[in-house]
């Protein structure tokens, strides 16, 4: 036991303290926060993007003006909340509504508005605030409306008059005065006189460069539609404030869990960390497989070309090696993800959320709360066993890491096969194709460990999950003749003489 | 002989229909030299690898340090196989260090001790270094301390000479005698015969697989014609007449005199051809014996060895 675990412990310090691994494990968040430092600055030095309205009908531009500010408002009260949450000592719940951070909805958002917005939430706030606590930064105005710009578009007859006059504006070649100087031209809705008034009346037009970036056409289409249809409801002879009050409406739906006691369940948070956790695992153990099987693809062939085996296997049998590798590695695959796990929740256990759970120790009650955590590293480690030992073979019958391409197609085409199917069975963990992945035994660690929080049937869990271990058994069996035969041999066997070599164990 | 620290009785190797070891025994004893010769593709690699027990004979016994497993006495085994290779990222220091872990020395006494061979060695100043760092011939060194840290009661080389350059050859040779010296029996394959005729005191030589002579370099001289070298003015005919004469050649024929190399029949007797020459009148201004080098031997023996052909290949191939 002691040489498998030197044998480990050499994999695993030759990978784990080498340079590029301590850089890669500093780089890694260091990106990551600069990324979303990145991601910040973006959004607050996103240019303000100019549009104009040219509207025949006269009736839908504050429509649109309307739809735009109060997605504004919508980002700034949401921002505000989060602002809230970090900075008030109880997270914001002593504010008075709407100005208490909670959720969003429209009769929230229509008194936010009411109220005199983030102004009037941060007076209130102020005297609360915790003493150092940074200034508010509203999120950036995204969308702006600019005049038609004279003299043509502002004079125009037609809606081909008004995007002729418009199209050196669309295209850059002009730039359209603002009120913030000349600007280019994001956008141009053109809305014909006869809009709305028939099943048959032409269209809206939206106009853009920037075909991409459809958040703009879609805000307007949402505007032009609420407006077509408060029209119908006044055609029917609902008035404007029954309208408003109508459209006011959110439908409060909570949902449940048959599987809980009566007075536990409301479905939560936990719930759904817990329902995305299996997709999650399941995705670590992909990256993972694929991370780790090239560790031991290329540490196997190393030893194999640089001919150190057969100084180990004078002091170790090939068992031994094989094990030794299998658990050194292992714990290379292991150490990243643990290292950033256990740091969030370090980083996030050091945030104040006021009395509140924060996300990361969410997903630790998740995970602890329930046996999940043990039914995921027990099929972690049986899928990674599978797929370790196909690695550690085809290290062991290659001379190079060319050799190894001619068998590595495969195993990766296998490795990444369920890959399509999975969010089929995250969306339907007890489906066909869940069932029939479950059944397949390559594939029973993914499906399973995708179906934990779905209560499967456990009869055909314990089936497949028996299957696979058969399986499992076999495999180390085959791959391990292989590996022990084929590791020593001058040259590398061909793959007719690779399946004899698994057949049978020559003496 | 006590108890051998070696023994094969009847050893096979077969790779389906090929065998590449055939039939073998021999026995080592506590602290000997022992010599494993034999063309390329004759087995030896077959035979150690089999005696270390990362192969298994097909057929036949096989007892090392009176086990019949090399297994559960590997920590007192030093092996050096003939590819050797270090991990290239590892340092001096602690490849030989780790490759005495693996055989059973604490973490502590395994780094110690790699550090005292190292100076001993003339290698402290690159203990620190990484192995891809190293000289051929250093690494060679590192590689055979490897071997040697744990202190192991039996050491098997295989063919340690190769590679070396003369003074790291000498080099060698003092750290085989220092080791015998210490109580150490080693086992070392070679096909360069004066190593082996320097260093054994017996040895096996093999061909084909199989075992041609087992023994010390006396008895294989014994068992061989005797040659001499003689110088004289009279003429083949008159030595030939002497009778007991297999073959003569001419040597040298500068001067009045000429040198000739005899080689005797099977049996006969150096002095009886002095004695006859004399009774003849022959005057002999140069009388010398001459035993058979091993190099003869082993020409002799396994030379008829198709050393380039389809069987040694495929031997290489299996092994």
């Amino acid at each position: 036991m002691n040489q498998i675990l030197l044998i480990a412990w050499r994999e695993y310090r030759q990978y784990v303290f080498s340079r590029g691994f301590l850089i890669f494990l500093f780089m890694f968040p260091l990106g990551f926060v600069a990324v979303s430092a990145a991601v910040g600055v973006a959004e607050r030095t996103k240019p303000v993007r100019y549009f104009v309205v040219y509207d025949e009908t006269g009736l839908y531009k504050d429509d649109i003006l309307d739809r735009i500010e109060r997605r504004h408002s919508y980002a700034v009260l949401d921002a505000l909340d989060a602002y809230f949450r970090i900075n008030l000592p109880e997270g914001g719940a002593e504010l008075p509504a709407p100005f208490a951070p909670t959720q969003i909805d429209r009769k929230r958002l229509t008194a936010f508005e009411a109220e005199g917005r983030s102004a009037a939430a941060l007076d209130i706030a102020h005297p609360m605030l915790k003493p150092g606590a940074p200034d508010f930064v509203a999120p950036r105005v995204a969308y702006k409306i600019a005049a038609l710009p004279p003299p043509d578009a502002s004079k125009a007859a037609t809606m081909e008059e008004a995007e002729a006059a418009l199209r050196p504006y669309l295209v850059e070649d002009r730039l359209i005065e603002t009120p913030d100087g000349a600007r280019p031209l994001f956008a141009a809705v053109l809305i014909p006189a006869d809009f709305g008034s028939s099943e048959n009346a032409a269209s809206a037009q939206y106009w853009s460069r920037h075909i991409t970036d459809a958040e703009l056409q879609s805000r307007v289409s949402t505007a032009l539609t609420d407006a077509l249809k408060r029209e119908k409801y006044n055609a029917l002879g609902v008035g404007d404030d029954a309208v408003k009050e109508i459209e006011a409406t959110d439908a409060p739906v909570a949902s449940f869990r048959p599987d809980r006691a009566p007075g536990e369940a409301k479905l939560g948070l936990i719930d759904r960390i817990e329902s995305s956790l299996p997709a999650a695992m399941t995705y670590m153990l992909l990256v993972i497989i694929f991370g780790v099987g090239n560790l031991l693809l290329t540490n196997t062939i190393e030893e194999r070309s640089n001919k150190i085996v057969e100084i180990l296997l004078s002091s170790i049998t090939a068992n031994q090696l094989m094990m030794g590798k299998l658990i050194g590695i292992g714990a290379v695959g292991l150490t990243m993800p643990t290292i950033f796990i256990a740091g969030g929740i370090g980083i996030s256990a050091t945030i104040d959320t006021g009395g509140q759970e924060s996300i990361a120790m969410t997903i630790v009650s998740a995970l602890t709360s329930s046996n999940l955590l043990l039914i995921y590293l027990f099929y972690f480690f049986c899928a990674y066993l599978i797929f370790a030992m196909l690695f550690l073979a085809i290290g062991a019958i290659s001379n190079s890491l060319q050799d190894a391409q001619s068998y590595m197609g495969p195993v990766m085409l296998l490795v990444f096969a369920p890959l399509p199917f999975m969010i089929m069975v995250f969306q339907e963990p007890n489906g066909l194709i869940a069932t029939i992945l479950t059944w397949i035994p390559i594939y029973t660690p993914y499906a399973v460990m995708m179906r934990a929080a779905a209560d499967p049937p456990l009869w055909e869990i314990v089936g497949a999950t028996a299957l696979m271990l058969a399986f499992a058994f076999f495999l180390m069996r085959t791959m391990g003749r292989i590996f022990r035969q084929a590791i020593l041999q001058a040259s590398p066997p061909k793959m007719r003489e690779v399946w004899r070599l698994a057949k049978k164990e020559r003496a | 002989m006590s108890e051998p620290v070696v023994l094969l009785e009847s050893v096979v190797k077969r790779y389906g229909g090929f065998t590449a070891v055939d039939d073998l025994s021999f026995a080592v004893a506590p602290g000997e030299i022992y010599g494993f010769l034999g063309p390329n593709g004759a087995g030896k690699t077959t035979t150690l690898r089999m005696m270390l027990d990362i192969i298994n004979p097909t057929s036949g016994r096989i007892v090392v340090l009176g086990s019949d497993s090399a297994i559960p006495v590997r920590r007192r085994i030093g092996y050096l196989p003939e590819e050797r290779g270090l991990y290239k990222k590892m340092k001096a220091v602690d490849s030989i260090a780790y490759f005495s872990q693996l055989r059973g020395v604490p973490r502590a006494a395994a780094r110690k001790r790699a550090m005292a061979l190292l100076e001993e060695f003339g290698l402290a100043e690159f203990a620190r270094s990484k192995c891809e760092a190293l000289s051929k011939g250093m690494a060679q060194k590192v590689q055979l301390l490897s071997t040697i840290a744990h202190e192991p009661e039996l050491l098997i080389l295989d063919e340690p000479f190769s590679g070396l350059d003369p003074i790291n050859q000498q080099t060698l040779e003092d750290l085989i005698r220092n080791q015998r010296a210490a109580g150490r029996t080693i086992i070392f394959s070679t096909h360069v015969m004066q190593h082996a005729e320097r260093l054994c005191d017996r040895f096996l030589i093999m061909a084909h697989g199989e075992k041609r002579f087992e023994g010390a370099m006396s008895e294989a001289r014994a068992s061989f014609a005797q040659r001499l070298h003689v110088r004289t003015t009279a003429p083949m005919d008159a030595l030939t007449a002497l009778g007991g004469v297999a073959s003569i050649r001419v040597e040298d024929e500068s001067g009045a005199e000429t040198t000739y190399e005899i080689e005797l029949d099977d049996g006969a007797e150096p002095q009886a051809f002095l004695e006859r020459a004399v009774a003849a009148g022959i005057v002999l201004t140069r009388f010398e014996q001459a035993g058979a080098t091993l190099h003869d031997i082993f020409v002799a023996l396994a030379g008829d060895d198709d050393e380039t052909g389809a069987g040694a290949m495929m031997k290489e191939a299996a092994e």
